[in-house]
């Protein structure tokens, strides 16, 4: 009677030892998860701000330009399209660009263990 | 430093510690000098508009190829760069110019701002002269390379941040007026277009100013502590900044120092600076200067002795080269061995001519990077976690458009140029037949996949991919 209660007190005590690990296990999982999801947000908002920085800076600069050089523009009718054309080249490739890279980092973030 | 090689994960090879901000500090740092000076010739060729002009082009083709090299660099992982692409993708007589249109581009520049660096300090301290303290910079930036890439593109990382700050701050400033500061738009109404259309594609040879050299920001991925997140968001990160130095560079300049005198400006920011007339942006701007120089070669250093580290691990050139550090885990052979030949360079009395052959260099591999990659698809179609962990956008067809933008640039360079361009093709192409015939009775010529981690490709049989591929990878 004694050995079966001891057996069940020690079964009762691994359990509880085993239910404990596997709740620290999730704690830990679901802070390690926490912890990706911040460093994702941290490179996605680093992101954000370059191509925003990106497209003011380049479309000052281009607006700034070609309204200054109007007349000069005038005498040259397929320049200025040119220039667009270029500026939305620029701005498409490097913006899908930099969210593949997110992508990229978001996919194999967890396989390479980018921020243990 | 020390605490940062033992944690490393190396076995004899190079240290494995670099983060993102490193490959944008190496990137950037080559680079900035750029648009502290020389990009201005765009504005002597073709005026404001030939300078936006040749700054969209070469912009365009510059996102295309830090594209293309986030993707070769974080596939491949390897410290050639560019050379190793072309290794295992084109072809040993491709791999070897590539290999040493690197290493050419990479020394001149670092000549050049090695010999501008002792100019400033002369201007500074009138006392010193240019040949030893062109010597000094040479030997100091040396040694830090050798002592450890972690300390050099930390120092990097330093000074392109402060010089980059200098821009942004002299720009809000100007912009938004502050501290009486002056901008005089008619300058760029007055200078817009002096050489009519034929000075507009004159520009685009010295469009490539505002940004050569970023592809040399992939060279680090064999040393960075998680290249497939590292490459491609440091190279992009690197790559919008210099698009938007480049902006704001642009429009400083232009709006503060008529154009006549812009185009000759030997420091078209410092000038702007003072023509601003406050003391702060005077003294940062002129730090700023210095302090790019400084960092454009100190990276150059990083990138020319890993390319001739890469080039000697696989018998290109001496195997005597590509012995790495015990201690440090840098290729101190081939770091040291680039102080003789950037000395060689930096006296040899053409300092235009050296620079004219670096674009030469640079532009061979613009066509040859997006060529890699084009050849990489063929045989590796599939993206997977090995092989392809960051896939670029919009392949092949970008690649394609760069090729024709690089070739578009190239062929500017005969206003002016043209014997230093035939020179240079010259000397690359007597270099590509000598190493395709060198590299032909080699044995072992297969790339050995597997030591990727990739399988062989699927698409192309063996005796193709053999012509093509046609190297020696047995001695890794």
């Amino acid at each position: 009677m004694s050995a079966a209660a001891g057996n069940a007190t020690g079964s009762t005590a691994a359990g509880s030892t085993a239910a404990g690990a596997a709740a620290g296990s999730i704690a830990g999982n679901a802070a390690l998860q926490a912890k990706y999801r911040s460093k994702l947000n941290l490179d996605s908002v680093l992101i954000a701000i370059m191509l925003a920085l990106l497209y003011g800076a380049q479309l000052f600069l281009v607006y700034s330009v070609l309204t200054a050089t109007k007349p000069v523009l005038a005498e040259f009718p397929g320049l200025t399209p040119i220039y667009l054309l270029f500026i939305c080249l620029m701005f498409a490739i490097e913006t899908i660009g930099c969210l593949k890279v997110r992508h990229s980092i978001k996919q194999h973030m967890h396989e390479f263990a980018y921020y243990d | 430093m020390a605490e940062s090689i033992s944690e490393a994960s190396h076995s004899g090879g190079l240290v494995k510690t670099l983060m993102p901000y490193h490959v944008w500090a190496l990137g950037v740092g080559i680079v900035l000098v750029g648009e502290y000076m020389g990009w201005n010739f765009t504005i002597a060729k073709g005026g404001v508009l030939g300078s936006l002009f040749a700054m969209l082009v070469a912009g365009t083709m510059y996102t295309v190829i830090s594209l293309c090299a986030s993707e070769l660099g974080s596939a491949t992982k390897l410290a050639g760069g560019p050379y190793d692409w072309a290794r295992l993708f084109v072809g040993p007589g491709a791999a070897a110019i590539v290999g040493l249109a690197v290493y050419m581009e990479f020394i001149a520049l670092e000549a050049a701002d090695a010999i501008v660096v002792a100019f400033i300090a002369t201007e500074i301290f009138p006392e010193l002269q240019v040949f030893p303290v062109t010597l000094f910079v040479i030997a100091l930036l040396t040694f830090i390379n050798y002592r450890g890439v972690v300390g050099a593109l930390t120092l990097n990382f330093a000074l392109t941040m402060l010089a980059f700050f200098a821009i942004i701050a002299f720009f809000f400033t100007s912009t938004f007026g502050l501290g009486g500061l002056e901008v005089h738009p008619e300058y760029l109404f007055e200078g817009a277009m002096p050489n009519g259309l034929i000075g507009l594609f004159a520009a685009l040879q010295f469009g490539p100013w505002f940004f050569l050299g970023i592809e040399g920001a992939a060279m680090c991925a064999e040393e960075c502590k998680h290249p497939t997140r590292a490459v491609p968001l440091g190279q992009q990160a690197g790559m919008i900044t210099l698009l938007v130095g480049a902006a704001m560079t642009l429009y400083l300049c232009s709006s503060l120092i008529p154009t006549q005198a812009l185009g000759v400006s030997v420091y078209p920011l410092f000038e702007a600076a003072q023509n601003g007339g406050l003391f702060i942006f005077i003294a940062l701007l002129g730090v700023g200067t210095l302090l790019t120089c400084v960092a454009s070669a100190n990276g150059c250093i990083c990138d020319a002795s890993r390319s001739w580290y890469a080039l000697s691990r696989d018998e290109y050139v001496s195997p005597w080269f590509s012995k790495v550090h015990p201690k440090y885990s840098t290729p101190y052979r081939a770091v040291i061995f680039t102080a003789p030949i950037a000395v060689a360079f930096a006296f040899s009395g053409f300092l235009d001519q050296v620079i004219t052959f670096s674009i030469i260099s640079g532009l061979l591999c613009y066509v040859l990077i997006p060529f890699s990659l084009i050849r990489f698809r063929k045989l590796f179609p599939e993206s997977t976690s090995k092989i392809r962990p960051f896939a670029s956008p919009l392949q092949p067809y970008i690649a394609y458009f760069a090729i024709g933008i690089a070739i578009l640039i190239m062929s500017t360079l005969f206003w002016g140029y043209r014997y230093n361009l035939i020179f240079g093709l010259l000397f690359y192409a007597i270099a590509y037949f000598y190493f395709s015939s060198k590299r032909k009775d080699t044995s072992g010529n297969d790339p050995l996949w597997s030591e990727l981690g990739w399988p062989e490709p699927e698409h192309t049989g063996s005796r193709n991919l053999k012509e093509v591929t046609g190297i020696e990878c047995s001695s890794r």
